[in-house]
């Protein structure tokens, strides 16, 4: 029953939602995504994300160049983790060309990757705190040991970032006994230094507040989305190639898969993207103990080098999800098509879902947590 | 140590810096207010008169203008080469020998970068923004001037008998500036950036005041130059230690270390008769002078109102601490320019020396807050070593050499002791405050708004609240200065 004294509770003033466009040139979006955010005060409604700044027609470029040449291109794809594109591609050319991989290769190419997935998770970490405002402090850290990492990649493959290394039928170079025993003592202190980082970050309450409980990914609405990745492992979805599919010379090794018994928050995925770092140093153990002596490479590293005519898929477990590549090739020296299963596009779909009723200091917390590499998405 | 070499470099920097900086507002001060009047002092006229006293009177302010750009350079500098230190780097060390003139030179290059209005800007209120920001710092300083030089001749026109009170007002006009700033720019980001400024300098500012509102009433006067003098005496005299509260500690300490046995004897015999005949407890505060010189129920009361009194004060700390931070936009409260959310907040769209004033204004601040801190609960330029240890130690023996080898220069008042020893003890605390700072610069995430809003009205608020309520009722039990 209505009565005079009842208040009328709607707002008086008229609120408006505000649009407001973050980037390409915002300091915090890791490159050149461009969001459009639509605010209600400071909480988030509807985010339009719009790609495309750096495309760079990654898989055209492959049909106009040959196969030795795209080798140089395509570790672009995924600066971050470019022994993953280079290993997806030449596994998929071994696949359709049927050519074998020397076993001290393969070893090689785990070794090599194991450590990329390293260089790549602690990227991330360093510029996650930055998205979270620890703009001075705590980043610089992981950079100390990727340098080391860096040095060593620099060492075996003659660049730090565009690797060049693993190549199709084999890997490059042989890695000398004293890079190698380089590489053993990192892996002895690189667990220390986990802890450094775990000492400053997991437990810090600002950083707790900050990521617990935000950006909540739902285990099916992630599968929905073709998430893949620490992402999805973090949201309970037990799917890691490297286990689910196995390659490689996985099979023979022995390490965890970390997954999530819950929905997974910011913060899992923090924890989850930690916890892997600490697998792939035990990897990168097992890999220098196990490591045969041989042959490098199956097929002969020439510019004219051919991939036989056929078509096929590979993929592989990278630092940000199953990085898939498709080849048909016709037997000429460079490929007929080329398409690219990114894991950063996947994942990247789920940000306006994410997003949505967080406040707006969140956008970069989540998107951040997603660990999405720009290039990657737009090719 | 792995950054020995780094810290030893800081430590050079940081000496050459303050005599660079120290030299020059002395000499400016000494120059303005002690060699023109004593050159006018000769001439007989009401013209030479005047001059002198207004070239005095102007002394104070010549001095913080000549302080606070100098200073803040330095600073910048300092905080520069600090983070580096935490953070694994190794900073700025190319522009002049080690990078000592680094941000000398990028104070150059900002006075010559165009300065940019954008278009659908408000062209005065986006001039007149940081101004409003910058000069409550230059004016607002001033009460501290004349705490921090030990009252110095110079700068006792300053004082005012409301300083502190002055202090706040002033310290609480910036956010105008910020929010002007942040709406003329015409850019969303800076609204916004504006707007958070003045959400966050409302909230924090209430506990920022009531925990100095709590060492005012501690100390029982607004005057900052009271409060400094109140708390001279030695570390355990300052007010963060509940302000004289632990007296009857320093009492026993000197009884105890001084070549005065009788009055030892007699206090330890005291202590051990009240061992025998009354409860345990007592005795042992007694000893160690908790119960300020008062005997039985009194004694216990008063011993647990000096352990409320202290705590509450050491709170108090935390909280002017932690609203000063956000007073100020650091991190952690550094919301009004998170650049990972606002890209840089309400100085996005600022260049040159708009930019310029802003980025001074701000580290002028946090040397204002250090300041402010130093002389409302770390004794202003008192030496912490506590007299009687002083003694020991042999400072008048020290302090006398010092006076006789610069008593030429004390003659012609180009050094003034108790002001050089009071300047130089408030540089290492204030130092000491801003390097705490840099430290949770490099240590901390930032906060998320809702998050701040939280903290600070809901725990940072009824905590300084509590805190006051608890020093109002522990202060009639226990002896705090104004009581002696």
């Amino acid at each position: 029953m209505a009565t005079d004294t009842e208040v009328d509770l709607t707002p008086r003033l008229k609120t408006d939602e505000m649009l407001i466009n973050m980037g390409p040139q915002h300091p915090a979006t890791h490159g050149v995504l461009r969001l459009i955010l639509t605010l209600d005060g400071e909480i988030v409604r509807h985010t339009e994300p719009i790609l495309g700044h750096l495309h760079r027609a990654q898989e055209w470029q492959g049909q106009n160049r040959t196969w030795f040449q795209y080798q140089a291109l395509i570790d672009r794809v995924d600066y971050l983790s470019g022994m993953f594109t280079s290993w997806a591609m030449a596994r998929a050319c071994e696949v359709v060309d049927g050519c074998e991989v020397p076993e001290r290769a393969e070893w090689l190419r785990v070794m090599v990757s194991e450590m990329n997935r390293i260089t790549s998770h602690l990227l991330w970490l360093g510029t996650y705190l930055i998205d979270l405002g620890a703009m001075f402090g705590f980043p610089f850290y992981p950079f100390r040991e990727r340098e080391k990492l860096l040095e060593l990649f620099e060492e075996i493959a003659g660049q730090r970032m565009m690797f060049n290394y693993i190549r199709i039928g084999g890997v490059m170079r042989n890695p000398k006994d004293a890079w190698l025993s380089k590489l053993k003592r990192f892996t002895e202190e690189f667990p220390d230094r986990v802890d450094e980082y775990e000492a400053i970050v997991t437990e810090n309450p600002i950083f707790l507040k900050r990521t617990k409980g935000v950006g909540i990914l739902r285990k099916e609405l992630g599968m929905d989305y073709g998430i893949t990745g620490p992402s999805i492992r973090a949201s309970g979805v037990n799917i890691d190639l490297r286990r689910t599919k196995p390659y490689s010379v996985y099979p023979k090794l022995k390490f965890d898969v970390p997954v999530n018994d819950r929905d997974g928050d910011t913060f899992d995925r923090y924890i989850f993207r930690i916890r892997e770092m600490r697998e792939s140093n035990e990897i990168i153990k097992q890999c220098l103990d196990m490591l045969p002596q041989g042959e490098i490479s199956g097929k002969k590293q020439i510019a004219g080098l051919r991939v036989k005519a056929g078509e096929g898929f590979a993929a592989v477990e990278s630092p940000r999800g199953t990085l898939g590549c498709y080849i048909i090739s016709n037997g000429s020296d460079r490929a007929y098509r080329i398409k690219w299963r990114n894991p950063s596009f996947c994942n990247l779909s789920i940000l306006p879902e994410l997003l949505k009723n967080h406040p707006i200091a969140d956008v970069m917390a989540i998107f951040g947590s997603i660990d999405v590499i720009l290039p990657d998405v737009d090719r | 140590m792995r950054n020995g070499a780094e810290i030893l470099k800081l430590g050079t920097l940081t000496l050459v810096w303050w005599c660079i900086i120290f030299g020059a507002v002395w000499a400016a001060c000494y120059i303005v207010g002690i060699l023109i009047p004593m050159a006018l002092s000769s001439y007989e006229s009401d013209a030479a008169r005047m001059t002198a006293e207004t070239c005095r009177a102007l002394t104070p302010i010549l001095s913080v203008l000549v302080f606070i750009p100098i200073n803040a350079m330095f600073m910048v500098l300092f905080e520069r080469r600090g983070l580096a230190i935490f953070t694994v780097r190794l900073g700025p060390n190319r522009v002049g020998p080690d990078g000592y003139l680094q941000t000398a030179a990028d104070a150059v290059k900002l006075l010559f970068k165009e300065d940019i209005t954008p278009r659908g800007a408000d062209a005065f209120m986006f001039t007149l923004a940081p101004i409003v920001f910058f000069a409550p710092s230059i004016f607002g300083a001033m009460p501290l001037l004349a705490a921090v030089t030990n009252y110095h001749e110079l700068f006792q026109i300053v004082n005012l008998p409301t300083g502190i009170f002055f202090i706040l007002a002033a310290s609480s006009v910036p956010v105008v500036g910020i929010v002007m700033g942040g709406w003329a720019s015409n850019n969303k980001y800076s609204l916004v950036g504006g707007l958070r400024s003045a959400a966050q300098a409302i909230s924090y500012e209430i506990p920022l005041v009531l925990s100095l509102v709590t060492v005012c009433l501690m100390a029982g006067t607004l005057d900052v130059v009271q409060i400094a003098k109140q708390q001279a005496g030695g570390i355990l005299n300052w007010n963060i230690f509940g302000g004289g509260a632990l007296r009857g500690l320093d009492t026993a300490l000197a009884l105890k270390f001084s070549n005065q046995p009788p009055a030892l004897q007699e206090l330890s015999q005291k202590s051990f008769d009240q061992v025998l005949k009354s409860s345990y407890v007592e005795p042992t505060m007694q000893a160690i002078g908790l119960g300020a010189g008062q005997e039985g129920l009194a004694g216990i009361i008063a011993a647990f109102a000096v352990v409320i009194l202290i705590g509450s004060i050491l709170i108090a700390y935390g909280l002017y601490m932690t609203g000063a931070c956000a007073e100020i936009n650091r991190i952690p409260f550094d919301l009004p320019e998170a650049e990972s959310e606002l890209v840089s907040g309400y100085n996005t769209e600022y260049s040159g020396i708009k930019f310029a004033i802003f980025f001074l204004a701000e580290f002028t601040n946090l040397f204002i807050v250090a300041s402010i801190a130093a002389v409302m609960f770390l004794g202003g330029g008192d030496c912490p070593v506590p007299a009687w240890l002083g003694t020991m130690l042999g400072g008048p023996v020290i302090e006398s050499m010092i006076n006789q080898a610069l008593t030429p220069l004390i003659q012609i008042k180009l050094v003034d002791p108790p002001t050089l020893f009071a300047a130089i003890w408030v540089i290492l605390k204030v130092y000491g405050i801003v390097f705490f700072a840099v430290l949770i610069r490099g240590t901390l995430p930032r906060f998320r708004i809702d998050q701040l809003m939280d903290f600070g009205w809901k725990r940072l608020i009824p905590l300084s609240l509590i805190v006051f309520v608890l020093v109002v009722f522990a202060r009639e039990f226990v002896n705090v200065h104004v009581g002696s």
